[in-house]
């Protein structure tokens, strides 16, 4: 025995359907109506609890109406009526057999069940019809005369038609036959169009258990990232304290402070300084990234000068591109209007975007620094527009990035590969800063390359930054 | 099971499950071909132009028993495609025993492994336990089965706590032992869980001979 899924009802295939779910009421009638004029024979159809579904009357219509004006013609027309609903018709499997009931008046019904996957389901009551083997009146209402005018009541029988039993039993079997080919044919469409709407729910009930995983793992993985964004923070902050005297120390020895160093202590000294200084960058881009993973992006506005920007970042990587020979040189429009942006922010994402340029370029190569107006106007502007963009790109010709590397190379930890790490060096960090400070000023930052010609990332943002809606 | 005490009426849902074109289809078309018409129902088969079983079969046989019970075996085949598991999984639910037709064809190995999976996780879903369900497996199309696999099936039938049959459904072979076995357990189940014989007056040895007549119907009786 099983035990149906409790979130799910009763499907269609385990319902018992009833004859009303099965069969169009209208089109039942017209089909009997149809048998009524072919066989001349009243068609009544009773659902499985005796409720009429149909009743066409021919012929007989004025000679019961007449009997059951009065008392003991409508007390055994009651009594007829009642048999014809309820009397227990046998099914076996497929087998039914017709039964016939003969009524006071001396006319005959014959009752044949509606049967559907060998569930009774009503039943179809053929008559009256008056059988062909009858002589006068019936015995039945020559006892009642006192009632009736058997005259009337003759005359009234003429139009009922006259026929065998054997014939009408071989109707009521035909017309069962055509009940259960259309009943069949109704199941069918009922069950195919109930599965589709069941087997659409239950694809329903499943997208959405999944749905709702999904989103129990998602918030999952999110807390997660506030703690790993919370750990970086604390652990870059700790780590940063001991990495300052470190620096301190060396610089103050390096300076003669602590005495005379000869030329190999300096040597060796310069070295710790140099590594110490490359430490404490990566831990100040870690602090950024965690700055920006939980608190987002900060921006403090104000009118810059972005020409003076663009020099100051390359005064910065100027001293590194030296040492490697690389020519390092600029386009820059200064007659551009000043722009509303975070200064801080616009010269970390050029200087992130100069250090990469010079770490993947090979020594003696060249780098050209470029910035101005985007001189399209918005679209939809028409003649009144004005160019309210800049755009600031580096050009190197290293590397090179492979197609399907350019997507992923401004995701957070992302390395090219990891013999590229230990070559160059870093912690995957500067272009995801780079991202997200120039997505914060409602700018984009995107990346041409060819591998072994170089790469060009253009930053583009807009003049004048919208000051973000208070919360 | 649905047992209504008042009108002496018990029907049993048997579900063919089994990978697509394992003859699942062929199963229940060998049944109704070979049933007395008398105690068989018509074979639906709910499906669309452009596809094999895109839902399911369905076929109804009726029995008789000498204590009035009438009983009706409501057989189903779930749509073998991939895409249609919900489908699979609405058939499934309320089964009282399951066939499992195996597909006897050398490289249909994973597909067999695949849908016995499925069969689990339906069952699962549907809330009917695995331990105790009723369950035959059949493997279906041993004609075209190499030596090696038949002798696999011979093994498997020898290891297997289920009754295992090899059968070439579209010759009628094993349909009838298949279906029968399973009837069996069925009704030896509820008997044993539910005191089936006792509560309702049946003969169980009585309503597998009836149920043997029935499927040997149309060439012991003829049709009607």
């Amino acid at each position: 025995m099983s035990v149906v899924s409790p979130v799910r009802p009763v499907g269609v295939l385990d319902r018992r359907m009833t004859l009303r779910e099965l069969v169009d009421q209208p089109s039942l009638t017209d089909l009997c109506m149809s048998f009524v004029e072919l066989h001349r024979l009243g068609v009544k159809v009773f659902d499985e609890d005796g409720a009429r579904l149909v009743d066409i009357k021919t012929g007989s219509g004025d000679f019961c109406a007449y009997l059951f004006t009065k008392s003991p013609g409508k007390q055994r027309c009651t009594e007829t009526v009642t048999y014809l609903k309820q009397h227990p018709l046998p099914v076996v499997g497929n087998e039914r057999g017709c039964e016939a009931r003969t009524c006071f008046s001396g006319t005959r019904y014959v009752m044949a069940p509606i049967v559907h996957e060998g569930d009774l389901l009503g039943r179809v009551v053929l008559g009256p019809f008056v059988p062909e083997e009858a002589g006068d009146l019936s015995p039945e209402l020559f006892e009642l005369a006192g009632a009736f005018d058997l005259e009337r009541v003759r005359e009234l029988q003429k139009r009922i038609r006259r026929a065998s039993e054997t014939a009408v039993r071989r109707i009521a079997e035909h017309f069962g036959k055509v009940l259960e080919v259309l009943l069949f044919a109704s199941y069918r469409a009922a069950l195919t169009s109930q599965m589709h709407i069941e087997a659409i729910s239950e694809d329903y009930r499943e997208l959405q258990a999944k749905s709702r995983e999904l989103k129990e793992s998602y918030e999952r993985l999110q807390e997660l990232d506030r703690l790993k964004s919370n750990f970086l923070a604390t652990v870059s902050h700790e780590l940063r304290t001991p990495l300052t005297s470190i620096i301190g120390y060396s610089e103050m020895l390096l300076a003669g402070l602590a005495g005379e160093l000869n030329p190999e202590q300096e040597d060796y000294l310069s070295t710790v300084l140099e590594k110490g200084e490359g430490l404490l960058n990566l831990i100040t881009s870690l602090l950024d990234l965690s700055k920006v993973e939980s608190q987002g992006v900060k921006l403090a506005l104000k009118e810059t000068a972005v020409p003076a920007i663009v020099r100051q970042s390359v005064s910065t990587v100027l001293p590194l591109a030296t040492k490697r020979r690389i020519e390092l040189s600029t386009e820059v429009d200064e007659s551009m209007p000043p722009a509303v942006v975070d200064p801080d922010k616009l010269r970390q994402a050029i200087v992130n975007l100069l250090s990469n340029a010079v770490k993947f370029t090979p020594d003696g190569g060249k780098i050209l620094v470029r910035s101005g107006l985007l001189p399209q106007a918005p679209e939809g502007t028409g003649p009144f527009g004005r160019a309210s963009r800049f755009l600031v790109s580096v050009q190197d010709n290293g590397i090179g990035i492979a197609p399907a590397e350019q997507e992923r190379i401004f995701e957070t930890f992302y390395q090219v590969d990891s013999s590229s790490t230990r070559a160059h060096g870093g912690a995957g960090l500067g272009l995801s800063l780079v991202k997200s400070y120039v997505e914060a000023h409602g700018g984009k930052v995107w990346v041409q390359s060819r591998l072994d010609e170089g790469s060009t990332f253009t930053l583009d943002l807009p003049l004048e930054t919208a000051q973000p809606a208070r919360p | 099971m649905e047992l209504n005490p008042d009108k002496r009426e018990l029907a049993l849902k048997f579900v063919y499950y089994g990978p697509g074109l394992s003859g699942k289809t062929t199963n229940l078309r060998a049944l109704f071909q070979t049933a007395d018409p008398r105690g068989r129902g018509r074979l639906m088969t709910v499906d669309t132009a452009d596809d094999r079983t895109l839902f399911f079969d369905l076929l109804p046989l009726f029995l008789q028993t000498s204590s009035g019970l009438k009983v009706k075996l409501k057989l189903f085949t779930v749509p073998g495609q991939v895409m249609h598991n919900s489908t699979r999984r609405l058939v499934l639910a309320g089964a009282d025993a399951v066939a499992f037709i195996a597909d006897a064809q050398p490289g249909e190995r994973q597909a067999n492994f695949d849908y016995w999976r499925n069969l689990g996780e339906n069952l699962r879903e549907n809330g009917i336990s695995t331990e105790n369900l009723p369950l035959v497996i059949q493997f279906n199309k041993c004609d075209l089965a190499d030596g090696a696999l038949r002798q696999e099936i011979a093994e498997t039938a020898r290891n297997s706590r289920r009754p295992v049959f090899a059968a070439t459904a579209i010759r009628g072979e094993g349909v009838k032992e298949t279906f029968s076995a399973l009837v069996s357990l069925t009704l030896e189940r509820l008997d044993r869980e539910h005191g089936l014989a006792r509560s309702t007056g049946l003969d169980l040895a009585e309503l597998l001979g009836s149920l043997a007549r029935t499927l040997e119907g149309s060439r012991a009786g003829g049709p009607r």
